[in-house]
């Protein structure tokens, strides 16, 4: 009865599954085994969201891409870590990062990422890799020795030392998880071709990295710096986001599946109750720019009371005088469209009392206190209220 | 080639060893009773019992002080931190810059600017602000807050501090351990060492 589906031609079909893979060989066997130790730190990490609709939803997206065969192969771990990323090891852990979730909009867009480091794993990518990195790990035993020699021996640079060997620590196994181009190409080839035969919208992908490069590129307006660097950020070191890429992804997407379905509700309301926190992760980063391009960009779907407080949390965090006038308004849309909303009420009054406005400053605190009156910080505001008071 | 690797290891060897031999006055110990002069002489405390002083500190204004060593606990001074700077010293102002104390800081906003250079600094991230209670520090009003956060070690550690805001700068004292065992069992030594806190 259906038709027979056609796939953009350059796009290749996703390979016949091959079932469970056991490691083959000692290069493999003794990977897996560093591999499966390191997944046990992981389970008790105090940094994985142990949400488990969140994480049950996030694995359905992955199977949705990739198919139920394949991803029964996958345990998934949500990492809070507000950086853009995810990556796949393995013995088949994904880690997923909390700053991910905050960036893409839909399933399609989650789907796109989580395949293409399914397509890594699925043609064990890091084996190959980790069989011409082992002279890096051997430099890095050296390195731990000499880091720590220097450590006790210089008082004021410990922490630049700490900085540098952990910058060192991070390059040598950056290039273990780092793809050849090659790689990367095969792993993009193969995470549209299970977008394409999925029921997602695999136009999607492509827009992960159109939108990540702004964002990237607001950042680095804001710090004043020309150019964004892209190896500085964990993900993009390892997957440049260049235009290229973003290019043949969007003509190897079927054209057919254009008129899919993204998702995009379900995602967000699969993201309702984290949305908040991952915002304040952001937001508490100092990364001015980013954080701002990330708000506006929810925003497209309208400005909501929560958009509108993280704007102001952003804003009065920064603090110039300015920004703080800025923040009074963004809390006062917040309050408008949600008056429950008590710590709209306390970023508020706290950003009017800076900016001399004292008597409707204390109102706004008086409000945050009758809204929350056991907020872990009522009785320093409430203090600050008559004290205001009695020096008027 | 590995004859040339061997060379530069060897090396690299000596330089660490003179560099650790030209710095025989690593820590200093802070004894029990004595008053002394904490974060470039912005104020004083009498240990209660025996500290040390580490040959690192945090930041330009700051001095640390730990019994077993920073990750096991770790008191930070930080001593009159001027408007426009941040808490610790930054490693990239441009691609990692830290929130900085202003002149227009709040009281009730310093647990928040704790938080923002621990999750910046310390990689740290999740970070709980657990009670924020008005309090006196150096004998002025100030703040008392205890908070929560795991970094990169993905040890979950617990930290107090007391801090007041005294003619524009910031002064503050933190204690930092590990929520398991270490914490409850030091956080007594760090009041004590708090309370003995004065400007003069």
């Amino acid at each position: 009865m259906a038709a027979p589906v056609v796939f953009a031609a350059s796009a290749p079909l996703p390979p016949p599954y091959a079932g469970i893979y056991q490691p083959q060989g000692v290069d493999e066997a003794g990977w897996w085994r560093e591999d499966d130790e390191s997944e046990r730190s992981l389970a008790a990490s105090p940094l994985v969201i142990r949400d488990e609709k969140l994480t049950a939803y996030v694995k359905k997206v992955l199977c949705k891409t990739v198919g139920n065969d394949r991803c029964n192969s996958v345990r998934v771990y949500i990492i809070r870590e507000p950086t853009f990323n995810a990556s796949m090891s393995p013995n088949g852990t994904l880690r997923v990062f909390s700053g991910l979730l905050l960036r893409v909009r839909s399933e399609a867009e989650l789907g796109g990422v989580l395949g293409h480091e399914f397509g890594h794993f699925e043609r064990r990518h890091t084996l190959q890799h980790f069989r011409s990195a082992r002279s890096g790990t051997d430099m890095l035993a050296w390195a731990t020795v000499l880091a720590s020699i220097a450590v006790a021996a210089s008082p004021h640079s410990a922490y630049a030392i700490r900085d540098n060997y952990h910058d060192l620590q991070l390059s040598v196994y950056g290039n273990i998880y780092r793809h050849g181009r090659d790689q990367e190409r095969e792993a993009d080839h193969l995470g549209i071709s299970y977008l394409n035969n999925s029921s997602l919208r695999p136009q999607a992908f492509s827009v992960v990295w159109q939108n990540f490069m702004a964002e990237t590129e607001a950042s680095a307006r804001v710090r004043g710096l020309q150019k964004p660097n892209f190896k500085a950020i964990a993900f993009t070191a390892s997957h440049p986001p260049d235009a290229e890429r973003a290019g043949y992804l969007a003509e190897l997407a079927a054209p057919e599946g254009a008129g899919r379905d993204e998702g995009a509700d379900r995602y967000r309301e699969a993201l309702a109750t984290w949305l908040p926190v991952f915002l304040d992760d952001q937001i508490k980063l100092n990364d001015f720019g980013g954080s701002e391009f990330i708000i506006e960009s929810l925003a497209q779907n309208g400005w909501t009371a929560g958009l509108w407080f993280a704007r102001g949390e952003l804003y009065r965090t920064r603090g110039n005088q300015r920004d703080l006038v800025n923040a009074a308004d963004f809390y006062s849309r917040a309050t408008a469209l949600d008056g429950s909303m008590a710590d709209a009420f306390r970023g508020l009054g706290l950003s009017l009392m800076k900016i001399g406005q004292r008597t409707e400053g204390q109102a706004a605190l008086k409000t945050y206190l009758k809204l929350k009156p056991d907020a872990g910080d009522a009785k320093l505001i409430g203090m600050m209220v008559p004290k205001e008071e009695v020096v008027k | 080639m590995t004859r040339k690797i061997s060379n530069f290891v060897v090396g690299a060897f000596a330089v660490a060893l003179a560099l650790a031999s030209s710095s025989a006055h690593a820590h200093k110990l802070r004894k029990q009773g004595e008053r002394v002069a904490v974060a470039k002489e912005a104020f004083f405390v009498t240990p209660t019992r025996d500290w040390n002083e580490l040959s690192i500190s945090a930041g330009k204004n700051d001095e640390n002080w730990s019994l077993d060593g920073r990750q096991l606990n770790d008191v930070t001074f930080f001593g009159g931190i001027p408007a426009g700077s941040p808490l610790v010293r930054e490693t990239s102002s441009k691609n990692d810059p830290l929130p900085k104390f202003g002149a227009n800081t709040l009281i009730v906003e310093v647990p928040e600017l704790l938080e923002g250079t621990y999750r910046t600094a310390k990689k740290s991230g999740s970070f709980q602000v657990l009670s924020t209670e008005p309090g006196t520090f150096l004998g002025h009003d100030g703040v008392i807050f205890t908070y929560q956060f795991s970094d990169e070690d993905s040890l979950t550690r617990k930290g107090e501090a007391r801090a007041a805001i005294i003619s524009g700068k910031l002064y503050m004292m933190t204690f930092d351990a590990p929520r398991l065992n270490y914490f409850d069992k030091l956080v007594g030594e760090f009041r004590a060492l708090a309370d003995s806190a004065g400007l003069k």
